[in-house]
This record gives C-alpha cells, structure tokens and sequence, in this order.
C-alpha cells in the first residue's frame, strides 16, 4: 500500500526589525508608546547594571556574575507582555527579566554577593526565584498553569530557558504536560547559542529548538531574539492564546550571549573573537534605539538622559548593597520549616554559643583556609 | 618527584588510565574543548580526542543513564557532573539501577562506571554549588564512595576507582583542588579503595574525617597538640565500603572520636560511623561519639557559608567536650 501523508508540520521565524532598525510596518504589532519607552529605558538599564556589576565582580565586591549582554531583549520584553497577576519563572540570568517585573536593584547585587537577604521579592507579584539547576523549573511551570486552569483564573504562566536547558528530559515533560492539559503557558527560550563552551549544534540535532513544540503539540515559533517588536508580537499573540484557553506555546528567541558564561569562564577557550563580533553589530538596543528615533518616540537627549538615570540608580544600588548590615548567621536555620524541630533549634543554640565565645575571644572567625570558584 | 596538586592530579591519573585501557571513555558537559569548568580534563580531549572525550547535551540524567548503558556494553566510563548540586537529577539511575544491576541480573550485567563530581564549600560558589551529598550515596547499596583529601590519593584512588568491578562515586573536594600540592610519582598507580590512612597519629582522642575535611582535623590537632592532647587524624579516604578496621583500632587506643563533615547532620555518614563505634566498640569508649556537622538546614548563600562548615574552632570545641566528659 502506499505511504499516506498523515501529518504536515512547519516551523517559522519571525523577524520585524532589520539591522538598522527599520520595520516591516506590517507585522509591527500594537504596542503603545509609553511602553516601547519604558522597554527601552529598562534594557539600558540592564545593560548599565550588568557593566557595573561585572566590574564590581573584578574588584571582589561581588561573587560570581551571569552576565545578560547581549541579551536584554529576550529578558525584558517577554516580561513587558504579562500582567501583575500572570507568574513568571526566569532563569538564574534573568537580571533582566526581574528588573522589568520592578525588583530593585540591589536584590540582585546582594544575591549575587552571597547574601541570602536579596531574594525578598516585591509583594503583590508572582515572580518565583529562579532555579540554579538548570531547567528543573519547567515542569513547576507546568504546575503554575495546571493550577490557574483548575481554579479558572486567566492568567499566563511565562517560563525561560536556555538553549542548553532545552536538552533535559524536563522540557519534554513539561511540554508534554502542557499539551495534554492544554495550559496557559509560555516557555521563552533564550537561546545565546551557547551553554558554557558547548555551542548549540551539540546541544539538539535538530534544526530549531522551536520544532520541539510539535511533539507535544504545542504552538512553536523562533523569533529574532535581539528584535524588540519581534518580541512583542510573538509573545503577545502567545499570552493571548493561553488567555482565551488555546494552550501553550515554545518560543525560540535567537540572541547571543555577548560576554564570557559567567565572571568564572572564560569564553576565549572555546570560540572565536569573529563570531562574538559579528552579533555585536546585531546587538538589540542599538536596534530598537534606531526604531525609536526614527519614530520620533525618542531622540538624543532623551536616550542620554536614560543612560544617566540609570547609572544614578545603579550607583544608588550598589550604595545601597554595600552599606547593608551584616547578615545574621543565625538566619541559617531560619524557615527550614513552617516549625523548625528540635534538632533545628538545637543546632541553633549551639551556633549561637559559639558566636558569643568568639565575640568574646575577638579571634578570627575563621581559622581555615577557603578555596577558589571554580 | 614533580608537585600536584589535586586537579593536576586527577588529571594524571585520568591520563594514564584512558592510556592503558582503551575501554575507559570520558563524558559530561563542558569536559571537553574547555577542559571541565575546574579544568579537571583539561587537555584530554586533544591527547584522545572526540571518541574519548564526550561534551554531552546539558542533561545529567542522560549523562548517567548512557554512562551505565555503555558500562554493561562493556566501556569503561568515567562521567562528570559539573556540582554536586546538580547529582539529585540522576538519583532515579543512581538508586533504581547503579546499585542494583549487579544483583538483579545475579551478576550478569556489572555496571564498572565512575561518576565524578565536585564535593563541599567554601569557594564563594553560587547556590547548588557548595553541597556535600555524600549520604544519599553511601545509603544506597551496591556503590562505591571516595572522597579523596590529597593530591596523591586523588590519582591513586582515581586509577582505582576506574578499574574497579563495581559503580564508584568519586567526590573531589573543591576547595583543596588547588591550595595542596604534594610529589605525586609519575607512573600509574593504585591506592586500595576501602582503606584509610592514618594522617596524623595521637593516643588520646581520634578525629575521623574525609575530603576537605582532613585538613581542618589535621589543623585541629595541631592547635591540641599546643595543649598537650595528641589526637589522631583518620582520612577515611573511601566512605563506602568503610575501613571499619581502622576505625575501632584507633578508637580502641584513644577511647575517644569525634567525626567532622560538611554535610547536614541527620542521618549522616558521620551518623552511621557514630553508630559503628558504638555498637563495636562500646565498652572501649570513654566518652560518646561526637558529630561536628553542618546543619540540618540548608546551606546558606556564600556570605554565612563560614558558619555552616564546620571549622578549626568547632573541631577543636568538639575534641575538647568528648576529652572532659
Ligand atoms: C542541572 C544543571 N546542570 C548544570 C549546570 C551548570 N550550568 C550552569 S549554566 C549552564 C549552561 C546553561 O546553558 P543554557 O541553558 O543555554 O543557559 P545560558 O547559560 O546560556 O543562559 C550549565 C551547564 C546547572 N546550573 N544546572
Ligand atoms: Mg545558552
């Protein structure tokens, strides 16, 4: 008998904004003003954060750093698509997307200086703490949408990820769970083309990480990642159909990650100067920027009064950061239950023993030697 | 004799096994063109090249599960997983068929595989990247645990551990990767998996440590030693099987022990030696056995990472309640 067609599948990308910043009028989508401004001054923002916050790295005023170069469009304007109401659950290089949610600043320096206290979020919204293993949130993501479905509420669940993350059973399952629910979900993601020193060829053989989505039959599109309004379009038509209930949708954003994995890697290992350079002239403010001006939403004096603004705040950040208490040790023990047992509190005490003799003893706290990361 | 330390090491013996058995293959991410984020393989894929040297998908349980499945094709595989942090995602291979192939098969099917991985804190690591889940390990039957304190037991177990009939999980402190160098002989050789090593000999207390751990023991009996009490330091070197041997004699000397870990206290490796001496060696004791752990809470962010390790101070504190019971 002959082979019958049974199904047919595509895969396409979109692109709104060329390398100049001009746009094909008829896909930009509709994206008042004052929020394309907004997006704007939030990437400067990010970009002036991360350059700050990689040289406070270099001067040992903050522990190991993901830098976001690079990849400010991917993070902030997914973000700028959902309500306060919606959840989203961004990746451990979610700077960005955070910042676009109104998390301070300074919450991001003090996590990234080792210090616990910089996970108290914003009340009143639905932004979860990002998981440092890799794609173990996916699945929760699944569970946020699975919820709000059962309780009827319309919200949208928006998760990142990265190409390399994309590769964990976790994804699958995910997808899978969101297809046969048929949740409200989002999963964004950013693929820089790499996940440390391995590049994204050896990470799927497939041809876009977007045609995973056809598996599970989900909705599945690659965007210019470094495009703002591709963005805007590809995310708002996704957050739209999970609110009128038409179930999940993939987005393969494509951007690169312009700097090293983290201020503990060292990229030149592994690529080369030729391929960082050439996404540099793709680079997604300086894009957006030309769209802007070109508009008339902004001009000169207006961009140079952003970047100010935002050196002032990050400045103020890290003002901030710097001149906060010591933590309390004993906040170790704290919220390790609902009713720490006795063990818990047992342990506690003890500490606290030893922090009173030491104090008294005005010794070093610590007597034995620290290693390097990594 | 040149001087290793303990990365430099590890890659000998990693080296030198790979060069005598063409069964030993390495995988894991970034371990190849990058060399291990902590440099352990570096320059391994350009001596074995790709064949040899696997940069895998970012999928640790992937990392393991194909590790066991070349193993019983009859490969010898040593994988990474980049932190301990991240070993929790391959329990379901670790548990459900590591430790059980051999005895479900009535030893038809043998899993000769390493799994490699970072162990412990005090780096100034991001979260997930400071753990010690050497218990989870160690109470699953029919694995191997090393955690090696010195450069040269570093080679010597890792050579042991690749030609080992059985699934070994091998632990590499990382905060002593690079801070201790030693002469590390330059041919292949083996030290026995199962035996510790007396780091340091004393008759009136015992320390029992593995790892990084060793080194704030060693640093312990020294500032005891300034006050007349000479303890003795075990490395146990392997936590799983335990040189039980070793164990009781020194306690049968000192009549007193205390174990010192990173990690959480309950139900613990140290819990499990406690109980050993215990049940063996009661009547030896003249005082009980003592855990300084970390705690039975997470382990906190790197600012408060000091507080939960234990340290010189709280060795010392330990070794001097056990010696005034
Ligand atoms: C489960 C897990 N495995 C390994 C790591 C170590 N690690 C941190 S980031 C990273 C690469 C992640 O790549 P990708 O998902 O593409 O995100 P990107 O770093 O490019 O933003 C790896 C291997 C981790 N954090 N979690
Ligand atoms: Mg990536």
């Amino acid at each position: 008998m002959p082979l019958k067609k049974i199904a047919d599948f595509k895969i396409e990308r979109l692109e709104v904004l060329d390398q100049e910043g001009r746009a094909d009028e008829a896909l930009v989508p509709a994206v008042p003003k004052e929020k394309l401004i907004e997006t704007y001054r939030i990437m400067v923002l990010c970009r002036v954060f991360d350059e700050k916050a990689f040289k406070l790295q270099r001067q040992g005023r903050l522990g190991t750093y993901p830098q976001i170069l690079g990849q400010e469009a991917t993070q902030v304007v997914p973000a700028m698509c959902l309500e306060k109401k919606d959840w989203i659950l961004p990746t451990y290089r979610g700077q960005g997307s955070y910042f676009a949610r109104g998390m301070p600043l300074v919450n991001s320096l003090l996590y990234w200086g080792g210090d616990d206290r910089g996970v108290k979020f914003p009340e009143g919204q639905n932004d979860l703490l990002f998981a440092i293993p890799v794609g173990s949130h996916l699945t929760q993501a699944a569970g946020f949408a699975l919820a709000a479905k059962l309780r009827k509420d319309p919200s949208v669940t928006l998760c990142y990820l990265g190409d390399g993350s994309s590769s964990k059973g976790d994804f699958h399952e995910a997808l899978n769970f969101c297809g046969v629910y048929k949740l409200a979900a989002v999963y964004l993601v950013e693929n820089n083309q790499w996940a440390i020193s391995v590049p994204r060829q050896f990470q799927t053989a497939s041809q876009t990480i977007a045609q995973k989505a056809i598996g599970y039959n989900v909705a599945g599109i690659q965007v210019d990642g470094n495009d703002v309004l591709a963005l805007f379009k590809a995310v708002g038509d996704a957050v739209a159909r999970g609110r009128r209930g038409e179930g999940t949708t993939v987005i393969e954003a494509e951007t690169y990650r312009l700097g090293d994995h983290t201020t503990a890697d060292d990229a030149s290992r592994y690529r080369s100067k030729e391929d960082v350079e050439a996404w540099k002239q793709k680079d997604p403010l300086k894009r957006f920027k030309l769209y802007l001006l070109a508009k008339k939403f902004l001009d000169e004096d207006a961009d140079i009064r952003f970047h100010k603004e935002a050196e002032r705040e990050v400045e103020k950040a890290i003002e901030e950061y710097e001149s906060y208490p010591e933590p309390n040790p004993l906040d170790i023990f704290n919220n390790t239950y609902a009713q720490n047992p006795w063990h818990v509190e047992e342990q506690k005490r003890e500490l606290e023993a030893i922090l009173k003799t030491k104090k008294e003893r005005q010794g070093p706290i610590v007597t034995q030697s620290e290693g390097r990361f990594p | 004799m040149p001087e290793l330390n303990l990365v430099q090491a590890i890659n000998q013996g990693l080296s030198q096994a790979m060069e005598a058995d063409d069964r030993v293959v390495l995988l894991g991410e970034d371990v190849g063109a990058n060399g291990g984020v902590f440099r352990v393989t570096d320059g391994l894929y350009k001596k074995f090249g790709p064949d040899r040297v696997l940069d895998t998908p970012l999928a640790e349980l992937a990392i393991v599960g194909a590790s066991v499945g070349m193993a019983i094709y009859g490969l010898r595989p040593v994988c990474e997983i980049q932190f301990e942090g991240f070993l929790p995602a391959v329990m379901d291979q670790v548990i459900c068929h590591l430790g059980r192939m051999r005895n479900r098969t009535h030893g038809r099917h043998t899993i000769p595989m390493v799994i490699r991985s970072p162990h412990g804190g005090l780096v100034h690591a991001p979260e997930h990247h400071s753990d010690s889940p050497e218990a989870y390990f160690v109470h699953t039957p029919g694995i191997k645990v090393v955690v090696p304190a010195t450069p040269r037991d570093a080679k010597g177990l890792m050579i042991a551990a690749i030609k080992d009939p059985d699934p070994v999980i091998f632990f590499e402190p990382k905060r002593i990767y690079r801070s201790i160098k030693e002469e590390v002989a330059q041919e292949p050789y083996e030290i026995a998996i199962g035996k510790a090593r007396i780091a340091r000999e004393g008759q009136h207390i015992t320390l029992i440590a593995w790892g990084a751990m060793v080194h704030t023991c060693l640093d312990a009996a020294k500032r005891l030693a300034e006050e007349g009490v000479q303890a003795e330091v075990i490395d146990l070197r392997t936590i799983a099987p335990l040189d039980i041997e070793t164990i009781l004699a020194s306690v049968a000397k000192t009549g007193r022990a205390v174990i010192a870990q990173e990690s959480p206290k309950n139900c613990s490796v140290a819990s499990e030696i406690s109980a050993l001496i215990h049940e063996r060696a009661l009547l030896k004791l003249q005082a009980p056995v003592k855990r300084v752990s970390g705690y039975d809470a997470r382990m906190p962010l790197f600012r408060l990472e000091k507080y939960y390790v234990p340290d010189t101070d709280r060795v010392v504190r330990g070794a001097k309640e056990t010696l005034q019971f």
